[in-house]
């Protein structure tokens, strides 16, 4: 028996990049896939292929995690079509690429919701789902803790986020329920170019990374995997970093 | 009503303008949109006309009246 036969698994912004590669790694685990995407259905659509390839359920909801509305009847379509569910992957981000000066409320509004305020709601409704107990993941990123050029705001809500993975960890305990977070450095998606000053990023942290190579989206999805098996329960409120040491290395050293 | 016509309703929308104006030598800068103004545009019109843009085809694009004939194009491929 696959370790999450029978599970349901949301993982929001599911359809690209390190949310694909979660999809599938929880297929091959065994379960059931709900991925939620925002505008693009063609990849939700052939993700969706590839999952049911795999033996297991797949369903696809459109939804942006930053409206309220929409996550709530993004939940409600979970519990009619699924009845329940046992892994929240809060995966889904976006964000405005702007220094502090240069940011406006709106843009910052737009990123702490879909970053921050969305795991709040998408975590209190899925406990509602989950009453035997389940595992959320968090998807942070190393801005968080690190400075980065324009990523200012982003690098707010993933300490926004990170703060609350911690909080939900403690408060969701007494229902069963393990909450924790990943801080990956920059990984190798089409996301990438988006929220980097420099072009040349990929190629600098490949350089400079101890592990000799960049971090890829089916790292993060390992880690996912071992974070929703009853083998790492015991881990409880922590964000782990994924960056081959890359933040480690401050003088560049291999 | 024309593609161009829904186009700047939805323009009109989101950016809370009543007068807008597209042609080969406006951009969305000019007529005060920001990266999330144009998001939502998109938004808008991929819902109304059941289409995928492409945001590679999109960085391509330079004006307003490419931006309409970019959208006519792909309501032409759809079909």
């Amino acid at each position: 028996m696959k370790p999450l036969e029978g599970k349901v698994a949301l993982v929001t912004g599911g359809s690209r990049g390190i949310g694909h590669a979660i999809s599938l790694k929880l297929a091959d685990e065994g379960a059931d896939i709900i991925i939620n995407y925002f505008r693009k259905r063609s990849s939700a659509e052939s993700t969706i292929q590839e999952i049911q390839a795999k033996g297991v359920k797949a369903h696809a909801i459109k939804a942006n995690v930053g409206e309220p509305e929409n996550v709530d009847s993004m939940f409600q379509e979970i519990k009619d079509k699924f009845g329940k569910l046992d892994i929240l992957i809060n995966n889904a981000a976006s964000g405005v690429a702007r220094e502090a000066l240069d940011l406006d409320i709106r843009g910052w509004d737009w990123t702490m919701n879909i970053n921050a305020r969305a795991f709040l709601q998408c975590a209190q409704k899925s406990a509602e789902l989950m009453p035997n107990g389940g595992k959320m993941v968090s998807i942070s990123s190393l801005g968080s803790r690190l400075v980065m050029p324009i990523y200012t705001v982003v690098g707010v809500s993933k300490a926004a986020l990170e703060a609350l993975t911690r909080y939900l960890a403690i408060e969701l305990a007494p229902k069963g329920i393990c909450v924790n977070g990943i801080a990956a450095g920059a990984v190798e998606t089409e996301a990438l170019k988006f929220y980097t000053a420099d072009p040349n990023l990929p190629q600098l942290a490949w350089k400079k990374t101890p592990a000799g190579r960049m971090v890829l989206p089916e790292d993060i999805a390992n880690l996912v995997a071992f974070l929703c098996e009853d083998a790492s329960e015991m881990i409880r409120g922590q964000i782990i970093v994924i960056d081959g040491g890359l933040s480690l290395a401050l003088m560049g050293q291999k | 009503m024309s593609v161009e016509e829904t186009i700047k309703e939805i323009a009109a929308k989101v950016l809370h303008k009543s007068d807008i104006n597209f042609s080969d030598n406006v951009t969305f800068k000019d007529l005060g949109a920001d990266s999330l103004d144009v998001v939502q545009m998109l938004v808008a019109i991929e819902d109304k006309y059941d289409i995928e843009l492409v945001d590679e085809e999109m960085q391509k694009i330079t004006n307003t009246r490419e931006f309409v004939e970019y959208i006519e194009r792909k309501i032409a491929e759809k079909g």
